[in-house]
């Protein structure tokens, strides 16, 4: 199913699609209130946005250096082609250790892997242990949101997951006593988990460490007590240097959030005496995005979802309506390329108002690429004959001035004689919530022809 | 200065006052203003569409009729937008970069090449000004809510200089009206309550006319407001400035 | 498959080398007072900031804070409050019935209200995050504007683990309700001495 159909049902209870629109819009607010702060924010945008470029056109370069530095901390490093080969190199490391529980950060890179069902598959728990990761996955769902991954859950649905799950007492659904309630819980598989997976917000080249960011401490808690650490990262997550992590740090909580940071920023550069620390740098379609000259600079993301929040048609058709890993704006220019068929309606789901490239930390031309994906989609992906028939026609009569007059003259002679049961039929799907307009005299040449003949 | 009047072709055939008021304004700013008379459209339906290389012909067309003029003035920010950013697919002859460098939405052009603010006009009414994105975003006519500029906006300049108009602040400043070209179509579900949010958003803050530069956007909401029987109404701006002047 | 798959495939798709420019860091230069802003910041994320007039009115601070608890580890000298004592040799698991750590700060963050902690100030890195509540002993001439500055205070040390700490653990991810006290510490209060 598109995303135009999906996004249809999730309007038909137009109240549950008011609240996740004011939901996110507030959080897209959040966001000015903490960039407002911050002077030469603009300009900072622009510094991330070079350093990212730099860091695309020398990656290999830098992704050598990052594994010289860590190895040489003690940190084993593993390279991943796909989702299959991080798979089975993460269940490789469990497997060694002999692990059968394992909790897990926030990462979208193992979403995108589906992580989970592989090790399930293999007998082995997983638990994810950030607050919206955890309902979601009670709820067997996927995320919605990439920060926010259960916005579109309702105080009281998460109490009655957690009364199921967890034996809660119902609350209606009372924040404060459901989120204590999965702390005593997460806390439990903390402490028993023989492995902990966190993902990775940034890969520091030059000293070969990395820095994980959470609210919740989750992934601390999970790196620190299991003795077996294995963080996963996508080829771009790569920076030069540590300082540059004082630009990237002061934009990803305010543009995610509104937060002036997460309340944790952990810096990994060396594991423990007597844990290990793998980090496991994966492509699975990375390289190609690298090839692709409109398109490359998508590979900047650093996942703050702001893009998301301040999307007018994420907040009113909601994450799963994208059926994609990474949804919203920055999703729908990152699933084309690893599927362009079944994403095929993804960068139509737009109307190229271009917040979201505004709103972009690391100024990715989001909607400038969802345009151009339409130039490509509609060339290789089979489109629907009508759309497709229509505007090759149109095309055909936009550019022959006597065809144009003659089209206009129609419309305007159906849109003033036709009966209302034929101009505003099924097949009209503009007129389904919308009037036409009535039309009056003459169309703007004939009365030019008359007030002005004199000109032109 | 020869200005060519550009008319969007739904401007044409649905809304005809929109461009009357369009060249009545410009004319009596004593602008020296050509209705080239063979010209269809800019090509923005088909380029939005993914059908770039479809729009071709028309966009050769739209060249052909506008090359001879100093300026290019068009009531329709996403169409001059489109023809500054979009005609790049065409090959860039001197006449093509002219064309492209010398477009400009209207009151853009008021503003900025006229130098004019204050028109004289007036219209004693609450009105609420639509910021179509194109043209906020694309056209830079505005800053936006998003990013830390300074604030400023040119159909504001235009309309603050309006006797007796009251210009109502809205809750979200300048939001996407949900029209998005075929979008309106084919995404028909959400561009329909982005439409009724931002009519609301208008109707809660007290505006008696939603006005913009940008009839594509101002159709929809009409279009709705019409269909919803809403006590409000639209009217492009150069129809404000235009009544009274 | 795999590494050199990996390099070969981002050799070939690379684009031209474009240049790291220079960073202007005067461009985000504020005239504004560190402590007060730095105070502003950490109750704004939820912690609580507390100026001592003394050093040692540490131990009678943070007695009248936590009168009834006795599960304390402390890593400062600077108090005696400890009721446990660990090592790098300390099973992290053990700790988790800790009630209170207390740990030294070793530079505070203007813009954000966090303190930089390191491997250096606790033996054991679970401790901040397990702890119930977290005290940080931090010298309140030890604040710098911003991260740009920050990570040039902390770019000469040894690297093995260190974070920003930014008030207490939270979550907004039910219904966007802040919720104070998630996974991490419950609270975290620094206390601001001057010596």
């Amino acid at each position: 199913m598109n995303h135009a159909k999906k996004a249809a049902i999730f309007n038909k209870n137009e109240a549950k699609v008011n609240w996740h629109d004011k939901a996110l819009w507030y959080v897209r607010e959040k966001r000015d209130n903490a960039a407002h702060d911050v002077r030469g924010w603009e300009y900072l945008r622009e510094v991330a946005s070079g350093i990212k470029a730099n860091v695309l056109s020398d990656l290999d370069t830098y992704l050598i250096e990052f594994e010289s530095n860590a190895t040489k901390n003690g940190i084993k490093v593993h390279w991943a082609s796909d989702a299959e080969e991080h798979n089975k190199i993460v269940h490789k490391v469990l497997e060694t250790h002999n692990a059968k529980k394992v909790v897990k950060s926030k990462s979208m890179l193992t979403e995108e892997c589906h992580l989970n069902p592989y090790l399930e598959s293999k007998g082995i728990e997983v638990v994810d242990t950030d607050l919206g990761e955890y309902i979601v996955q009670i709820a067997k769902e996927t995320p919605s949101h990439i920060v926010l991954p259960a916005i579109h859950k309702t105080k009281e649905e998460v109490d009655a997951l957690f009364q199921e799950h967890l034996g809660t007492t119902p609350s209606n659904g009372n924040p404060e006593y459901l989120t204590n309630e999965a702390r005593k819980h997460l806390r439990n598989k903390f402490l028993e988990a023989d492995v902990a997976i966190t993902g990775v917000n940034f890969a520091v080249a030059e000293t070969g460490g990395i820095v994980v960011c959470t609210n919740e401490g989750n992934a601390d808690m999970g790196a620190h007590l299991a003795p077996v650490h294995i963080a996963c990262m996508g080829i771009e997550k790569i920076i030069p240097k540590e300082e540059h992590l004082g630009v990237f740090l002061r934009l990803l909580a305010r543009s995610a959030t509104g937060q002036p940071i997460t309340t944790y920023s952990s810096h990994f550069n060396k594991p423990s005496e007597g844990s290990e620390l793998h980090i496991i740098i994966v492509d699975n379609g990375r390289t190609e995005q690298l090839s692709r000259e409109d398109f490359r600079s998508s590979l900047h993301c650093i996942r703050c979802g702001a893009c998301m929040n301040t999307c007018p048609i994420y907040r009113r058709s909601g994450g799963h309506s994208y059926d994609a890993t990474i949804p919203g704006p920055i999703g729908s220019i990152l699933s084309p390329g690893k599927d362009l068929t079944k994403h095929s309606s993804l960068p139509f789901a737009s109307t190229l108002c271009g917040s979201c490239s505004n709103v972009c930390p690391v100024k990715i031309n989001i909607h400038e690429q969802l345009y151009k994906w339409r130039q490509l989609i509609v060339k290789d992906v089979k489109q629907p004959v009508v759309k497709k028939t229509v505007l090759k026609i149109v095309g055909k009569v936009l550019r022959n001035r006597t065809l144009y007059n003659l089209a206009g003259k129609s419309a305007r002679f159906m849109l003033k004689y036709a009966p209302r049961f034929m101009v505003y039929s099924k097949l009209n799907a503009w007129g389904k919530a919308r009037e036409l307009p009535e039309i009056k005299n003459e169309n703007f040449d004939t009365w030019y022809k008359i007030n002005r003949k004199n000109n032109g | 200065m020869r200005v060519g009047l550009f008319i969007p072709c739904y401007i044409n055939q649905l809304y005809p006052q929109v461009a009357i008021a369009t060249l009545e304004l410009l004319e009596k700013l004593n602008v020296d203003v050509y209705y080239p008379n063979e010209q269809t459209c800019c090509g923005q339906p088909l380029g939005n569409s993914g059908y770039e290389d479809d729009s071709k012909g028309a966009c050769e067309v739209f060249v052909e009729n506008f090359k001879e003029y100093d300026y290019i003035v068009g009531p329709s920010g996403s169409c001059i937008y489109h023809v500054k950013k979009h005609f790049d697919i065409l090959e860039q002859t001197s006449e093509v970069i002219k064309v492209r460098n010398n477009a400009y939405e209207l009151c853009e052009f008021i503003v900025k090449v006229l130098g004019k603010t204050d028109l004289g006009a007036k219209f004693p009414h609450k009105v609420g000004l639509h910021k179509s994105c194109h043209g906020l975003r694309g056209l830079h006519l505005g800053s936006c809510s998003e990013r830390m500029d300074p604030h400023f906006s040119t159909e504001e300049d235009l309309l603050n200089n309006v006797n007796g108009l009251e210009l109502m602040s809205l809750n979200r400043k300048d939001e996407c009206c949900g029209f998005g070209g075929t979008f309106s179509v084919f995404e028909e579900a959400i561009s329909v309550k982005m439409g009724k949010d931002r009519i609301q958003d208008h109707l809660d803050n007290g505006v008696e006319v939603i006005t913009g530069a940008d009839h594509s956007c101002l159709m929809h909401l009409e279009g709705m407001i019409n269909r919803n029987n809403q006590p409000i109404k639209v009217m492009h701006i150069a129809e404000i400035l235009n009544s009274s002047i | 498959m795999g590494r050199d798959a990996i390099l070969k495939s981002i050799k070939n798709n690379k684009p031209t080398l474009i240049p790291s420019a220079e960073i202007n860091l005067e461009s985000f230069e504020e005239e504004i007072d560190v402590l007060t802003a730095f105070k502003e910041k950490v109750a704004l994320v939820g912690g609580t900031i507390i100026e001592l007039d003394s050093v040692k009115n540490i131990d009678t601070k943070i007695k009248s804070l936590y009168p009834n608890i006795s599960k304390i580890i402390s890593c400062v000298d600077e108090s005696q409050l400890g009721t446990i004592l660990i090592s790098e040799k300390t099973d992290p698991h053990k700790l988790e019935s800790i009630e209170l750590a207390i740990v030294k700060g070793e530079l505070g963050v203007a813009e954000n209200g966090a303190v930089w902690i390191s491997e250096n100030d606790f033996p054991i890195r679970v401790l901040p995050f397990i702890t119930n509540d977290l005290i940080l002993i931090l010298n309140k001439k030890n604040i710098c504007s911003n991260l740009h500055e920050a990570y040039k205070l902390i770019g000469k040390r040894k690297r093995t683990f260190g974070l920003f700490i930014s008030g207490p653990s939270k979550t907004a991810d039910i219904e966007q309700c802040l919720v104070i006290g998630a996974q991490g510490a419950m609270s975290l209060t620094i206390l601001l001495i001057d010596n």
